[in-house]
């Protein structure tokens, strides 16, 4: 059985309707990007998900429990860590993390509260209060309030924002660490990289409505756009190019030619491009194309 | 336990603030002032006295200072009381904190109950600061215990009283201005409900907060008091326990 199952889940705010039958199913162990433009409902699932919401329609099943009908059991399995991480600044650190401990209702807190600072790398500011530390500290003291009571389900609303690079790639490492151990992970970023890097899989969510969910391979397939220099750029290569068969577009800016495509042709577009001058040939990254595709074409 | 977890926090978190060392402040410089000089009018009083036997054995610690004196403390916790009230939702709703407690493993009453005894802790300490008023009065002379305690349950149940209807108005709004002149005003005009009507049973004095508090001063405890204030206390806390309990609803 799935770790989380979520079944036809909508949410109205008033009129508005901020999530619509959303259905989906993440496995034990798995890693989830949601992924979708600001206000697309992705907060706002997450938000249903770990009982800080109410959901208007629909069943959330986590860990075989409903997170409606038994919320306290759901949420002892669940860490969560909001879009703004719920610190209280006037609390040292381990003060705090020790205090979220016991909201959990970790039998030993204060080891648990020293077993995740070490984890997530806040000895060295364990004694200063929270109000002090700069954002990315700050963040990290979120990560660890919800892994302190070691959640078999970790949903993290954008992890890495206001993180540097560094940083962020610890944070990577560690989601990765905490998948290896079983843990299922949803994240929402809006870093693409940082989804082809860590997710196995990735929902893309669209004014409340679930558009795409597939793994990054199968996703990555269906949407290629090859971006062309070359050195002397004229309307037969334009032809050229649109003449092949599978290319749905071309664009011309100067020496930068970009050419969507239905499928890989590649080898087809250099071919035509060399009588112009090849100077440069990619495959543009194939994952924010889709991404733009499918949530543009419903605001269009 | 994690109602207790909960209201080391807020008796924690109050004694960071500057509202809450103004409050203690504030309440001992207040209530000393007001005992200074009821003691030395007392001893006028009983002076002036000394030439009519009679009227000296009139004269009682329990009506003529304590009874005053609790009274005149009972006006001071209630201007300070929704000071302590005010941020026990705002801020949370503020610093969005609130979502730490609604996604973890705690009902809605375990968060209802931790804040609320946060905050009365706050008062059991104020109140803790006062206790040199009893204790030098038993140097020399021979309080009635019954008044006494009678004196400190009335301001413990008041400041209950204001404290629950301050933690509504403050799961109301992300602004402790607003929950705190909400609070005060409607606290205010809870107090002087009985100046209304001469009549002691008519409803609005019955509704009053101070008509209940007046016999609990002299150390008469009734049980229609008592009901009153838990009645009081229990509505205001189930109206924020709804009310906390439909933002995940709204």
């Amino acid at each position: 059985m799935a770790e989380i199952q979520v079944e036809s889940l909508t949410r109205r705010f008033g009129t508005t309707t901020a999530v619509e039958r959303v259905s989906f199913t993440v496995e034990k162990g798995e890693i989830v990007g949601f992924l979708g433009p600001n206000g697309a409902g992705k907060s706002t699932t997450m938000r249903i998900l770990t009982g800080a919401l109410g959901a208007t329609e629909g069943r959330v099943l986590v860990g075989g429990v409903d997170v409606f009908e038994r919320p306290t059991d759901a949420k002892r399995i669940i860490g969560y860590l909001p879009e703004v991480p719920p610190v209280y600044t006037d609390m040292t650190v381990r003060a705090y993390l020790r205090y979220a401990a016991r909201l959990r209702r970790v039998p030993d807190p204060k080891g648990a509260a020293e077993q995740v600072m070490r984890r997530v790398g806040l000895e060295e500011v364990a004694h200063r209060l929270i109000g002090h530390l700069s954002k990315g500290f700050k963040q990290r003291v979120g990560i660890a309030q919800a892994l302190v009571h070691q959640p078999k389900v970790l949903i993290l609303d954008e992890p890495t924002s206001g993180l540097d690079p560094g940083q962020r790639r610890e944070i990577r490492e560690l989601i990765q660490d905490l998948s290896a151990g079983e843990v299922t992970v949803i994240l929402s970023t809006h870093v693409l990289s940082e989804v082809e890097a860590l997710c196995d899989r990735v929902i893309i969510i669209n004014r409340g409505r679930i558009v795409a969910q597939d793994s990054i391979e199968v996703l990555a397939r269906s949407g290629r756009t090859v971006v062309l220099e070359v050195e002397s750029p004229d309307a037969s290569l334009t032809a050229r190019l649109s003449a092949l068969d599978g290319v749905e577009g071309v664009e011309a800016d100067g020496p930068r030619i970009r050419v969507r495509t239905a499928r890989d042709l590649r080898a087809e577009i250099a071919r035509a491009a060399v009588p112009a001058g090849l100077l440069e040939l990619r495959a543009e990254n194939a994952l924010e194309d889709v991404f733009l595709q499918l949530t543009a074409s419903e605001v269009a | 336990m994690i109602i207790l977890a909960i209201a080391g926090r807020e008796l924690r978190s109050i004694f960071h603030t500057t509202v809450g060392w103004l409050v203690i402040a504030g309440f001992l410089l207040m209530t000393g002032f007001f005992w200074a000089t009821m003691v030395s009018f007392y001893i006028v009083q009983g002076a002036d006295l000394l030439s009519n036997p009679n009227a000296a054995m009139q004269m009682s610690l329990t009506d003529h200072l304590l009874a005053p004196f609790f009274g005149n403390t009972a006006v001071v916790l209630l201007m300070l009381s929704p000071a302590l009230s005010m941020r026990l939702f705002s801020e949370e709703i503020k610093q969005r904190t609130l979502e730490l407690l609604l996604t973890a493993p705690v009902s809605t009453w375990e968060i209802i109950l931790g804040k609320f005894l946060g905050a009365m802790g706050f008062v059991g300490a104020m109140l803790l600061g006062t206790l040199t008023v009893p204790l030098s009065l038993w140097l020399w002379a021979s309080p009635d215990p019954g008044a006494l305690f009678g004196g400190y349950l009335s301001l413990g149940l008041l400041a209950a009283a204001v404290i629950s209807l301050g933690m509504l108005f403050s799961s109301l709004s992300q602004n402790q201005i607003v929950a705190v002149v909400l609070t005060f005003s409607a606290s205010l005009a809870l107090w002087i409900l009985s100046w209304v009507s001469e009549d002691p049973q008519a409803l609005v004095v019955q509704m009053s907060l101070s008509s209940h508090l007046q016999d609990l001063a002299t150390g008469v405890v009734r049980l229609s008091d008592l009901a009153y204030f838990a009645g009081f206390v229990g509505f205001f806390l189930f109206a924020t326990q709804q009310r906390v309990d439909s933002t995940r609803w709204r």
